[in-house]
């Protein structure tokens, strides 16, 4: 292998693209289209509004009904005086949406209340109408029983969890789970992203050599295996260029931006709309504690996740005459990274269960899962070191296979090749 | 001197055997031809001396080495299917390719330079080989090969898909290669273009080598039993002549070959019964019917000739 060559199918990889007008795009156009995207779910979840809902109340202990009025009055009105005919047809007819009985059975018997409704709003509404009668049914109970004001108000009360981390080292250390979660998330979410896009842009890129009819030209100048290697770099270099400007941008702007916000707009709104969104908040970048190992690990993850997704996704590129021929061979690079993205949501609420430990030992999940495992818990040594050595085993494997389908691949104009050809192909190198 | 050497190398893809058997040699200073219809093996074969695939077994030297990315150095390629990247300038891509070649960032701006000169092709250092017409990305596909001056070139068909004036430069160019002491290698199925430029040929056929050699012996040693006809008249005498074999036929014109031995002058008489002579020559084969003799007509896919 000569480095010279690789050198410079790298260099010309890199420098074409970079220049293109397309990458000069994206790199803008893509954290912007991020930022419209937040604003528009953000907007659309303000924007949303619950249908007004009327349940007629027929409440013989006239005790429920005006508690429940003070609860929300639109909501529950009172239909003491209707028969339960009435309240059917009215029901029928749909100018209330249901009605509940309420007899004493129901304060002293502990019988469930039954709703009769049309049967639309969903489980959002059963749940908020559940929680009502719960909170009036126990008052009134409290209040028959005849107890004092101070125990009212223990079961008025609500318990929150305060936490602080204690180190190995001894310290104790402010608890930032719930934030690190976002950051985790985040990191995962971004490497799923950039495998798919980086590994896209490479099938792409070899795709075009064939197309272009070139790729016999270069083969007489440099091998295979040089080229192979060559455009992967030239890619990975273009990501960690494309990924360390977003980090330093989207620093650098909200450095610039948190105080002009904070002048302008209620702070409590500001972080309640961007959490909502994104698990992102201005705030974060006043915690100091986030460990830079993490961004370290974000970094060498990546490259090993690109090194070892990319390999299948150059010899995709290789075996396929046009683009919309990648689809059959794109399902079995995809799964793993669907896999492993699900598994992330399971991994967010518990880094160390034995899913999330043994999804991030797993080499094709390591990237993702690892990442945000290392950025929410104390993840051992051995095991981050145990997935490292792992991964790249695996980048070696997938690289020896990748590289005897490239090598007959990108000779092999005029049709794509089916699994039975690539076999072939293994087979021959 | 031999140049190239190949020494019984074969490939197989699969169950084809794409190349079986060929050994020849390519003399330094010389214009080779390497023919045959398509899917004989051809490309697969020039594939090998240019080191992109490996044979099976067998050999091959350039210029007394192994074949090796050492040995592509030395050789100007231009495969069948050709192309640039569209979306690359012509200069930065002539420099690229110039540099994957073994050149300096510095020699291939001069020599990519004084080609450009030489193709009148100065303004187009800029451009993008998108905006370029057929034509001028051929002139630039040239350039790419030859820009790092090596000893040795080979075209693949280089022919197909030239225009008139693309194919008339590349035969300059090509002659005059020759001239400065370089050596040439290409391959073709359309046989009359090796008459006019090759020194020496290789038929092949099937994966095999069927004859190689200098084509003036090879054609002297089928001897001058061909009929050259022009004439005005009904042309169906032609088809009752026994023992021939007709080739490049039209109306008024027919290249015969006497197969058997057969007086020629009986020929030329039955022919002015029918129809008015305005030419008779006893002439040399055509390569074409060298080739169909040698493999035997049963041989030949007729349409891939």
């Amino acid at each position: 292998m000569s480095f010279r060559q690789i050198k410079l199918v790298l260099q010309r990889e890199y420098m074409t693209k970079i220049r293109s007008k397309a990458f000069i795009l994206a790199t803008i156009l893509i954290p912007l289209g991020f930022v419209a995207f937040i604003g528009v779910v953000t907007g659309l979840t303000l924007w949303d509004t619950e249908p007004v809902v009327k349940i007629a109340i027929a409440d013989q202990t006239e005790q429920l009904y005006p508690r429940l009025q003070k609860i929300d009055s639109t909501r529950y009105i009172n239909a003491a005086n209707l028969s339960e005919d009435s309240l059917r047809k009215k029901v029928t007819a749909e100018e209330i949406n249901g009605y509940i009985f309420f007899t004493d059975e129901h304060i002293n018997a502990a019988k469930n209340p039954e709703l009769l409704y049309g049967g639309s709003g969903g489980i959002g509404l059963l749940s908020s109408i559940e929680n009502d009668l719960e909170d009036v049914i126990r008052d009134e109970r409290l209040e028959q029983a005849e107890v004092t004001d101070e125990v009212k108000q223990i079961y008025g009360s609500s318990v929150d969890l305060d936490s602080r981390k204690l180190t190995k080292a001894g310290e104790e250390t402010e608890d930032n789970t719930g934030f690190l979660s976002g950051i985790g998330f985040a990191m995962g979410f971004i490497i799923v992203m950039s495998l798919f896009g980086y590994g896209g842009l490479l099938t792409r890129s070899v795709i075009e050599e064939k197309t272009n009819r070139i790729v016999e030209v270069i083969a007489s100048s440099v091998k295979p295996i040089e080229l192979l290697i060559g455009k992967m770099a030239g890619i990975g270099a273009l990501a960690i260029t494309q990924i360390t400007f977003w980090i330093l941008a989207f620093f650098g702007i909200s450095a610039a931006a948190a105080p002009v916000v904070g002048m302008l707009v209620d702070p409590a709104e500001v972080t309640g709309a961007s959490e909502v969104a994104s698990g992102v908040d201005p705030a974060m970048f006043q915690i100091p504690s986030i460990d830079p190992m993490i961004f370290v690990y974000f970094i060498i993850f990546f490259i090993l996740g690109y090194s070892m997704y990319s390999t299948f996704f150059a010899a995709i590129g290789s075996a396929v005459d046009s683009e919309t021929d990648t689809q059959q061979f794109m399902f079995p690079v995809m799964a793993p990274i669907f896999i492993a993205y699900f598994i992330l949501f399971r991994t967010i609420e518990s880094p160390d269960s034995s899913l999330s430990v043994v999804g991030s030992l797993i080499p094709l999940f390591s990237p993702i899962i690892m990442t945000t495992r290392i950025a929410i818990t104390d993840v051992p040594f051995w095991q981050i070191g145990l997935s490292i050595v792992l991964m790249i085993l695996t980048f070696i494997g997938a690289m020896w296979l990748a590289a005897k389908i490239y090598k007959v691949g990108i000779l092999s104009y005029g049709q794509s090749a089916n699994y039975k050809e690539l076999w072939k192909w293994i087979k021959q190198g | 001197m031999s140049v190239i050497n190949v020494n019984g190398i074969n490939k197989s893809f699969g169950d084809t055997d794409a190349v079986k058997d060929v050994s020849f040699e390519v003399t330094k200073g010389r214009i080779f031809g390497l023919l045959g219809p398509n899917g004989a093996g051809k490309t697969t074969a020039i594939r090998m001396i240019n080191h992109i695939l490996i044979p099976d077994s067998g050999t091959i030297t350039i210029n007394g080495q192994p074949a090796s990315p050492a040995t592509q150095r030395l050789i100007g390629y231009m495969p069948e299917e050709r192309g640039l990247y569209k979306k690359m300038k012509v200069g930065e891509q002539l420099v690229y390719l110039a540099r994957l070649k073994g050149l300096s960032k510095a020699e291939a701006k001069e020599a990519i330079a004084h080609w450009l000169d030489r193709f009148e092709a100065r303004d187009w250092l800029q451009k993008k080989v998108g905006e370029l017409s057929k034509g001028m990305s051929q002139k630039i596909q040239f350039i790419a090969t030859i820009a790092h001056d090596p000893d040795i070139y080979i075209f693949d068909e280089p022919f197909s898909g030239l225009d008139p004036i693309n194919s008339e430069m590349l035969k300059e160019v090509v002659l005059e290669l020759r001239d400065k002491g370089k050596t040439i290698l290409f391959s073709t199925h359309r046989m009359e273009q090796v008459e006019q430029m090759c020194d020496e040929i290789c038929l092949f056929n099937q994966g095999r080598k069927v004859l190689s050699g200098n084509l003036r012996d090879i054609k002297q040693s089928f001897g001058k039993n061909t009929i050259l006809i022009e004439f005005e008249g009904d042309p169906a005498f032609i088809d009752d002549l026994e023992n021939v074999r007709v080739n490049n036929r039209s109306t008024n014109f027919a290249e015969i070959r006497v197969l058997d031995g057969q007086d020629t002058q009986s020929i030329l008489k039955k022919a002015m019964d029918y129809a008015q002579i305005y030419k008779f020559e006893r002439i040399e084969p055509s390569l074409q019917e060298i080739f169909i003799s040698t493999v035997g007509e049963d041989n030949i896919n007729k349409k891939e000739l």
